[in-house]
């Protein structure tokens, strides 16, 4: 590091020290306490001896992988056509997967329960077929909501791909095919090597966003799925138990920055790093 | 670029912002403004629309927040005696936390023009009621049949699928489990008959929301048929145009009077007494007894509107069911994390 540039760094280390790193110490001082003030680590053998948070725990991030694998096999056709592109259809790929980011996250979600409620059109589409006998709602369940959460965060990953890919030289699977590799041949040995950290930085972000997404996962799931952000709201706006609430929320980061931290040191691995 | 600013005396200007009250809200605010809890949607716009101009005629700026009563009483608790809000808007069920947890301030009517003007009933140590909201059940008369009551609602075939319930975090539906309750055997301090019932009623439930905005958005876009509501909250789907109807529960009408209270450590109380005093002035009620908000006055000047008639027959105001919100309180947190643990999916 440039030892001169740290006078210009201060004031977003003091930044993220006032507004990010001693709120979250003091997070973690009420996680420790109980309701007077005393500590104690009854808040998080609760916890875990709650059968019912446990699970709530579990289908999070069962939700997070989901919307990863989702997200995941909606964005490798997309970089894939990327990747063949010519330079001015490639600006017009990132336009349309920036495009969605320019409204607000509430917005896009609203804009899903239109399209997924009972008078919405694929409800009346599917009416229409034959498919299905009546008008009925696809909203409130758990399908709905990765689907929804996959539109929602997939310029994450697609970002990420694409930046490694413009990098990248397109000579490459050409020289492969001259070596007398397929299609498929060169995908697997080639392309998505070749993409792995940008798919591995995506899968972050993608994770992250999933996991703590309440405004989604409420509108789009209802109260029915009760997932970890949820659970937090209602223990602190409802039932005013901070030190359960913050319990629950350190557990959450932590679960959340564990998996995280996995696919980061994946993507530091010197084969998927793109260095083999 | 070459820049006239050196770094010293960057330093030194940030450091000065804080003299400057660049970062403290609460001074900035102190001057001549007052931040002002409102239940989001209806009574947010209205407020702002019909109140904030009188407050401001008197010299004080009306900063409308909308909240949720429930989530007025968590933001007064994460900082008490510092206030997010000056005034804050709630109902017996939050005032009563917010008196014993000393949120609250008990005010002072001499400074209140309009005092007096007030309905006898309307007139609380701890600030004026600014309305009466009745609650019963809105529905979609074009999608189900007018429902008798409650247990229509659970027996009669028409509505599977149709309603959507929310849990105890809501006045609204806390009173209405406390009254299907009581239909089933339990009552205030009972709601096990009530779970029960859920629990065998869940896979004919039309949905379960997070709140009462939550549900009225499903009723909107015709996800469901019914869910339990104010007058006010009918009120404003109808002047939408949605099809919506409103109808008291054969047991009786649940109904909450909505009271401005003085947070304790309130940045500007005398701009407090100023909105407390428009609000219950026949100017605003007047307006506010109009669509879309058709809010039931407490200022003895102002008349029942036809629109309001229309919800609220004399009859029906005999029938008017005022919960015990003591009783309800005990519980409350402990049912609502039941509710959760029986809804869930």
């Amino acid at each position: 590091m440039n030892r001169n540039g740290l006078p210009f760094l201060l004031p977003m280390l003091a930044l993220s020290l006032a507004g990010f790193v001693l709120p979250l110490a003091l997070l973690g001082v009420f996680s420790f306490v109980d309701t007077s003030g005393s500590p104690t680590l009854a808040n998080y053998q609760r916890l875990f001896a709650d059968p019912f948070v446990l699970s709530v725990l579990v289908d999070t991030i069962a939700l997070g992988f989901k919307v990863v694998a989702l997200t995941t096999l909606i964005a490798l056709p997309i970089t894939l056509l990327y990747w063949h592109a010519s330079p001015a259809l490639r600006r017009v790929i990132v336009f349309l997967t920036l495009l969605p980011m320019l409204t607000s996250n509430v917005v896009r979600t609203f804009a899903w329960i239109v399209i997924l409620g009972r008078q919405g059109p694929i409800s009346q589409a599917l009416v229409e077929l034959g498919l299905a006998p009546a008008p009925r709602s696809l909203l409130f369940n758990e399908t709905a909501l990765v689907v929804v959460l996959a539109q929602i965060e997939l310029p994450l990953l697609v970002l990420p791909v694409m930046a490694v890919i413009a990098r990248s030289d397109g000579a490459l699977s050409a020289a492969a095919q001259t070596l007398g590799a397929g299609p498929w041949r060169i995908l697997v040995t080639v392309l998505l090597p070749m993409m792995a950290p940008g798919f591995l930085a995506g899968w972050v972000l993608v994770f992250a966003g999933a996991t703590t997404s309440y405004v989604t996962q409420s509108v789009i799931g209802g109260a029915r799925l009760i997932y970890l952000p949820q659970f937090v709201y209602r223990e602190v706006g409802v039932l005013f138990q901070w030190p359960s609430a913050a319990a629950v929320a350190f557990v959450l980061l932590a679960a959340t920055s564990l998996i995280m931290l996995a696919m980061t040191a994946a993507a530091r691995h010197p084969r998927l790093a793109g260095h083999a | 670029m070459t820049s006239a600013l050196s770094r010293r005396q960057f330093a030194a200007g940030l450091a000065s912002l804080p003299a400057l009250g660049v970062f403290s809200t609460r001074q900035a605010r102190a001057a001549g403004s007052v931040v002002a809890a409102a239940f989001p949607n209806a009574w947010e716009d209205a407020y702002r629309k019909i109140v904030a101009p009188l407050v401001a005629a008197q010299g004080t700026q009306l900063v409308v927040s909308p909240a949720l009563a429930q989530d007025q009483l968590a933001k007064l608790l994460a900082s008490p005696g510092k206030p997010s809000f000056d005034a804050v808007l709630m109902s017996p069920g939050q005032t009563a936390e917010a008196v014993s947890r000393g949120l609250i301030e008990k005010i002072d009517p001499s400074k209140l023009k309009n005092w007096d003007k007030l309905e006898a009933s309307a007139r609380t140590e701890y600030g004026p009621n600014v309305t009466v909201e009745i609650n019963g059940i809105a529905y979609n008369p074009t999608m189900v049949p007018k429902p008798a009551g409650y247990k229509d609602l659970f027996e009669n075939k028409a509505y599977d699928g149709k309603v959507a319930w929310i849990g105890f975090g809501s006045n609204t539906a806390a009173m209405a489990w406390v009254e299907i309750a009581k239909l089933y055997g339990g009552g205030e301090d009972n709601m096990e008959p009530v779970f029960k019932l859920l629990a065998s009623h869940m896979p004919k439930v039309g949905a379960i929301a997070n709140n009462g905005s939550a549900q009225m958005t499903m009723f909107q876009q015709g996800e469901i048929g019914v869910f339990m509501a104010s007058t006010g909250n009918v009120a404003r789907l109808k002047s939408l145009g949605v099809p919506c109807e409103f109808v008291h529960p054969i047991s009786g009408s649940p109904s909450v009077p909505v009271t401005i209270h003085l947070a304790k450590g309130a940045a500007n109380p005398e701009g407090v007494y100023q909105y407390m005093d428009a609000a219950i002035s026949a100017e605003a009620q007047s307006k506010l007894a109009l669509p879309p908000t058709e809010m039931i006055p407490t200022n003895s000047d102002v008349p029942l509107t036809p629109g309001i008639k229309s919800f609220v027959s004399e009859d029906d105001l005999k029938k008017l069911v005022y919960p015990d919100w003591a009783k309800i309180n005990a519980k409350r947190a402990a049912w609502t994390a039941e509710f959760d643990r029986v809804v869930r999916k």
